[in-house]
Parts: structure tokens; C-alpha cells; sequence
């Protein structure tokens, strides 16, 4: 019997194939927001988080994930009008199939936990891996400093899927900090982002090396 | 009522953002004097948390409490001088971070429960990234944009990890607050497998913060590109901050009978962090950058120390508290220095002793208490830790360890020789005012005493901290 949160967990898989293969830079900001809404919504699928509070915190973890931090990151872009590509270092056709390895691997590799104790699904691990090394692919695979940022977004919804397994017993409250503390992250770095478009009037990565060893 | 400690620098951070330029710098000094004697307040009566499921007061955090403050303090009173001296554009946020910074590394040091250390050691990454800015140079942005990018990442793993013990209690259906006092106090039942995987992420998490090699390419960057006061407290307290939750982690395996692997996971990252510092303090030619080096190696062993336990613990204890202070002055000195030749490099400076004596005798004597001298601290920590090394029979990694050490001080030695010697034609623009020249001594000061005579009751919470991971005579 296919568990239903399954369902969503595949979208979740196909937000990740999109977003490799996207070279322009909104279309990639609207799939990780896709991602945002769809991760968000997972633990109410999960059963044990029908609360009140839990349909509220719900959708504030929506609210933020799928819409105020795409934002934030659409209007550093549209603020600096920096050109739309994602400049990869790893070419699209390449990462597509990379990333249909690498969903493959991730099934492979949760085979080898054990975790029925804790969530009959069967596809929640398989995704959280894929987003978590899927967001680490981004970071190094693309010399665009904001694609860079939608990789380390993509990180932290998978760790946020991770962490929906043991929801029952993580307060609202803390959940709620660590929104709150990868909200403030983005923007900073959205800010910082705009600097570095007024000061090198480009945001390739290639042009941050002046300082090393 | 423990959490007023750091609510108060919350407070006066968020209302240094509104106040006219030069309004901070009393500011901060009255927010320090505070802070400095609310946590001494801690310290003496020992106060519940309110809110007992996510604050409590522990040994290893009340040390490095007690540190903070009395460095934030010292520090901003150098503050005062160094801002009227250098020339910062936009001053209100410069204080504004510092105490939010302070506020978020006093959180860190009182969190119990493991997501809320996990906020509070992220929320100073965000508090000190404007630090790291403030000169508005192309360089300080791409340092800043390396420390927020590599540090939320890495924190990310370490997030992670959080994650994966909340698993292994799940697995091994233990069914306790999900703080560090509780899962300590019932290690045995936690799933082992998955605890293991929660400290490797967690060690390299936190390891990223605490400037661990290979995940420490930030910390030069940073440490050189923040203006000296952001650098001191960066290195004195903040990689403290980072090493409590690796600590706290490191206790919870030891609990659960599984501190061989944890201590030796860290002694590998320890040991690699002293030979990569090793290998590139030789070439430095920034003196700023050639003291986040000096961090790193500390850092590593630190961790070395930690990993070893027994006696080597104890000296890692040592060596963290000592650490601080020393570093914290070299890197005050170090403002001197560049306000003085108005150069970063080892290059532009130079008879140091001649244009600038007072700042001489503090740089040199942070010089030689960092590289393990005494009359200074270090060398009793490094000396307990090279003790336990040979009691546990590591000869291999005790040759590499010491050869480290030498090599480091040899390079270190170089430099300092050329800052202090080298001839020049360079003149100094620094009136060495008392402000800017006593908060190094009195660090100094601090570490020497504290290394001849340690009061009892210090004595007793460093034996009570290092206890639980293992250590102690």
C-alpha cells in the first residue's frame, strides 16, 4: 500500500530534476519555492501533527519557505538586474543526469536504515537524502553566487523533511527558531548579494578570489 | 532568572541601531560592565532558568560565561579608543552587532536544549556577519560572503546532526526532553548507530564554526578583514562558542560508552588542524592572518586535547580559557599595529619597539604566551596534553604533535622578529593612549595569575566540566 505523503514525496523529487536542469535563474527561484510549499505541507500527511497548532505552524513554515524567501531572493535579483543565467560549472544535460542518479543512490542507500519504527513511508528518507545532496550539487556546481543561495535552501528543506519524522516531540516553538534563524540567514546573504553586484558589478563567484593561501 | 544575562545586551544591541552615532560607545561599555557582573552574579548564586526545558546552567557554560564577559568588557573599553581613532562609516551598526553578538554567544553558552544551541550558534554567525563589513572594502565583502555562505552551511550539518540524535532516541524509544543534561543522564538507552552519525555531523558542523581544518577556510579571511575589536572577540570567544557544542555532544557519546570513537574522531580533526596551521603560518605575510593561524592551531588542539581525555582534557580546558585571553589581546595589539603603520602587511611594519614600546611589551607578551612559554597558561595546558599522550602510549602522534608546535613557534618567532626589529622608514600615527594599551595588559595579566594560582572554586567547575568526557587526574 503506498503510503499518501508519498504522493507529495515525489513531487519533491521531481522539484529536484527541475531545478537541475533550469538555466535561468526565476525559473529556478520559482521551483525551489514549489519545493518550499510542497515541503511544508509534508507533516500534515504524516498523521500525527492534525493539531491545531500543527496546521497553524504548518502554514507559517509555508508562508516562509514558499513565499517569503523566494521573495526575498527574486528582489535581489530584480534590484541588481544581474544577467538571468546560473553560469554552471557542471553542464544542464550532465546534472539531470546526475540527479537521476543520485535519487537512485539516495533509494539504494535508505534500504540500509531501518526506520519503519518511526515512518511507514517509503519514500521520506530517499527524498530528504536527494535534497540534501542535491542543495550540496548546487553550491559546487554553479558559479552564480544566488544559485549558490537555492542550493543551501535546498539543503535546509531536507533537513527540514528529515526532521518531520520526529515532530511529535519538537515544540513549535523551536521549529519555529529555526525558521526564523534560516529566514534572517537568507536575507543577509540577499543583502550581502546586492554588494556584491555594486562592488563587481557581477555575482560569479569566480571573481571572489582574492583572498586565499 | 538566568536568562536576563543575555537579554539585557539583546536589549541595549537593538536599541544601539537607533541612537545618533557616538551614543554606542558608552553604550557598550555600560552594556559590558553589566554583562560582566550579572554573569559574576551567576556565577556565585547559581539561579534556576525559567524556562527550564531549553536554558540551564552547566559547568563548561558557566566557564566560558565568565570569559566572555570579562573579555567584552576589556574589549570595549578598547572599543571606545580604536572607533575614535579609526574611521567607521556607520557606527550604530557596528556596536548594534557587537552586542547582538554578545547577547547570542551568552545564549549559546546557557542553552540546554539541542536545537536551541543550534539557534543561538547559528544566530551569532548572523549577528557577527555585519562585524566582518564594516570597512565596506571588496575584500571584507568576499570575507563576509565566505564566513555567512561556509558557516550557514556548515551549521547546516550540524543541524543535521541535531536532527539524527532526535532519531536515535526514536529508535531506542527513550522518551526525555530533547536536551543535552537530559539525553546525557539516559546515553545508555540512545541508538548507537544513529548517535554516531548525530556527532560526526555535528562535529563537522560546529567544527566548521570552531575553525577546524580542512572546513576552516573562512576563519583567515574573516579574523583579517574584521576590525580588531570584531577579531578578538571572533577569536577569543566565539570559536568557544562553536567548541561547547561539540563538547556538550562529546559528552552525551561518553555517557553512552561510546567516547573512544567520538575521541578519536577528534583527535584526527585535531591533529590535522595543527599541521595545516603549521603549514601555512611559514609563508604568512599578514600578521593579522598569521594570528587566525595561530587560532586554528589552537583550535586543533583543543580538540587534540579533548579527544585524548584523562589529563589531556584537563589541559584542553586549560588551553581553551587561556586561549581566549591571549589571542583576544594579540588581536586588540594588532589594531594598534595597523592603526599606527596603517598597513596589513608584515612588510610595512616594522621596530615596532622603537615607534611604539608600550604596544610592543603587549604584543610580545601575548606572542610568548601563545606559543606556550610560561609564566603563561598555555604551557601548562600543552604540557598536560603532551603528558597524556605519552601516558596513553600515542608516540607517533606525540612526535607529530610536538614537531607541530616547534614548527609553528618557529614561524610565529620569524615574523614577530621582523614587526618588532626589521628596520623602517615608517612612522606611527597611534598616540598610545591608556584605553587602547591596559585591556591587553590586564588580559595578560588575567592568563598569568590564573596559571600560577587557580581559586578553588574555578578549580572545582573545571574538574566538574571535564568529568563527565572522561577527564581529570
Amino acid at each position: 500500500m503506498i503510503h499518501p505523503v508519498d504522493y507529495i514525496l515525489s513531487l519533491v523529487l521531481l522539484s529536484v530534476l527541475f531545478s537541475f536542469g533550469s538555466s535561468r535563474l526565476p525559473a529556478l527561484i520559482k521551483v525551489l519555492a514549489f519545493q518550499g510549499v510542497v515541503v511544508s505541507i509534508v507533516p500534515l500527511f504524516i498523521g500525527h501533527d492534525l493539531t491545531g497548532w500543527g496546521i497553524l505552524f504548518a502554514m507559517v513554515t509555508m508562508t516562509i519557505r514558499g513565499i517569503i524567501i523566494p521573495f526575498c531572493i527574486y528582489l535581489a535579483i530584480k534590484k541588481v538586474a544581474i544577467h538571468r543565467e546560473v553560469e554552471p560549472i557542471i553542464g544542464y544535460h550532465a546534472s539531470l543526469l546526475a540527479g537521476l542518479g543520485l535519487i537512485v543512490a539516495a533509494t539504494y542507500v535508505s534500504h540500509k536504515f531501518d526506520i519503519t519504527s518511526i515512518s511507514t513511508s517509503t519514500l521520506l528518507l530517499p527524498a530528504s537524502i536527494t535534497l540534501l545532496v542535491a542543495g550540496m550539487f548546487l553550491l559546487m556546481a554553479r558559479r552564480n553566487a544566488i544559485a549558490m543561495v537555492l542550493g543551501y535552501i535546498m539543503m535546509e528543506n531536507g533537513i527540514y523533511l528529515v526532521g518531520t519524522t520526529f515532530s511529535v516531540r519538537a515544540r513549535h516553538i523551536v521549529e519555529f527558531g529555526i525558521l526564523l534563524d534560516v529566514l534572517a540567514g537568507v536575507m543577509i546573504m540577499a543583502v550581502i548579494l546586492q554588494n556584491i553586484k555594486q562592488k563587481f558589478d557581477d555575482v560569479d563567484t569566480a571573481l571572489l578570489r582574492t583572498l586565499k593561501e | 532568572m538566568v536568562e536576563i544575562v543575555f537579554l539585557v545586551p539583546l536589549f541595549t544591541g537593538i536599541v544601539a541601531f537607533f541612537l545618533p552615532r557616538n551614543f554606542g560607545r558608552p553604550l557598550l561599555v555600560i552594556t559590558g560592565a553589566l554583562h560582566l557582573f550579572l554573569s559574576i552574579l551567576l556565577w556565585i548564586q547559581r539561579p534556576e532558568p525559567l524556562f527550564k526545558a531549553y536554558f540551564a546552567v552547566a559547568p563548561e557554560g558557566l566557564l566560558s560565561l565568565l570569559v566572555i564577559s570579562l573579555l567584552f568588557f576589556l574589549i570595549s573599553i578598547y572599543t571606545t579608543g580604536y572607533l575614535k581613532a579609526s574611521n567607521i562609516k556607520s557606527e550604530h551598526i557596528f556596536t548594534g552587532s557587537m552586542l547582538l553578538f554578545l547577547s547570542t554567544m551568552t545564549m549559546v553558552t546557557l542553552s540546554d536544549h539541542i536545537m536551541i544551541m543550534w539557534i543561538a550558534i547559528e544566530a551569532t554567525t548572523l549577528a557577527s556577519a555585519p562585524l566582518i563589513y564594516t570597512h565596506r572594502t571588496a575584500a571584507s565583502l568576499e570575507a563576509t560572503w565566505k564566513y555567512v555562505l561556509i558557516c550557514s552551511v556548515g551549521i547546516a550539518m550540524a543541524l543535521l546532526g541535531s536532527v539524527l540524535i532526535t532519531i536515535s532516541m526514536d529508535v531506542g524509544n527513550v522518551d526525555v526532553p530533547v536536551s543535552f543534561s537530559a539525553l546525557t543522564a539516559c546515553a545508555k538507552d540512545l541508538d548507537s548507530m544513529w548517535l554516531k552519525a548525530g556527532f560526526v555531523f555535528i562535529l563537522v558542523g560546529y567544527g566548521t564554526k570552531m575553525g577546524l581544518a580542512p572546513m576552516h577556510t573562512w576563519l583567515p579571511d574573516a579574523h583579517s578583514e574584521a576590525p580588531s575589536p570584531a577579531s578578538a572577540l571572533l577569536s577569543g570567544v566565539l570559536l568557544n562558542c562553536a567548541y561547547l557544542g561539540i563538547f556538550k555532544t562529546n559528552k552525551i557519546m561518553c555517557a553512552a560508552g561510546l567516547g573512544d570513537f567520538s575521541g578519536s574522531i577528534l583527535m584526527a580533526f585535531g591533529l590535522t588542524s595543527i599541521i595545516a596551521a603549521a603549514t601555512f603560518i611559514l609563508k604568512q605575510t599578514e600578521y593579522k592572518r598569521l594570528l587566525a593561524y595561530s587560532s586554528i592551531e589552537n583550535m586543533g588542539i583543543i580538540a587534540f586535547g579533548t579527544g585524548l581525555g584523562g589529563i589531556g582534557a584537563y589541559g584542553a580546558m586549560i588551553c581553551l580559557i587561556h586561549h581566549s585571553l591571549i589571542k583576544s589581546s594579540l588581536f586588540l595589539t594588532s589594531g594598534n599595529i595597523l592603526l599606527g603603520y596603517g598597513s596589513r602587511m608584515i612588510e610595512g611594519t616594522g621596530k615596532l619597539v622603537k615607534l611604539m614600546p608600550k604596544t610592543f611589551l603587549a604584543f610580545f607578551g601575548g606572542f610568548v604566551g601563545i606559543s606556550g612559554f610560561p609564566p603563561f597558561g598555555i604551557f601548562i595546558g600543552e604540557l598536560f596534553i603532551i603528558i597524556g599522550v605519552f601516558r596513553t602510549g600515542h608516540y607517533v602522534l606525540a612526535g607529530i604533535f610536538i614537531l607541530s608546535l616547534c614548527v609553528i613557534f618557529a614561524g610565529f618567532a620569524n615574523q614577530v622578529m621582523k614587526i618588532s626589529f626589521n628596520s623602517t622608514n615608517a612612522t606611527t600615527r597611534l598616540k598610545e593612549k591608556t584605553g587602547m594599551i591596559w585591556p591587553q595588559y590586564a588580559l595578560l595579566l588575567t592568563s598569568m595569575v590564573l596559571s600560577l594560582w587557580i581559586p578553588d572554586t574555578l578549580y572545582r567547575t573545571i574538574i566538574h566540566a571535564v568529568t563527565s568526557i572522561g577527564g581529570g587526574f
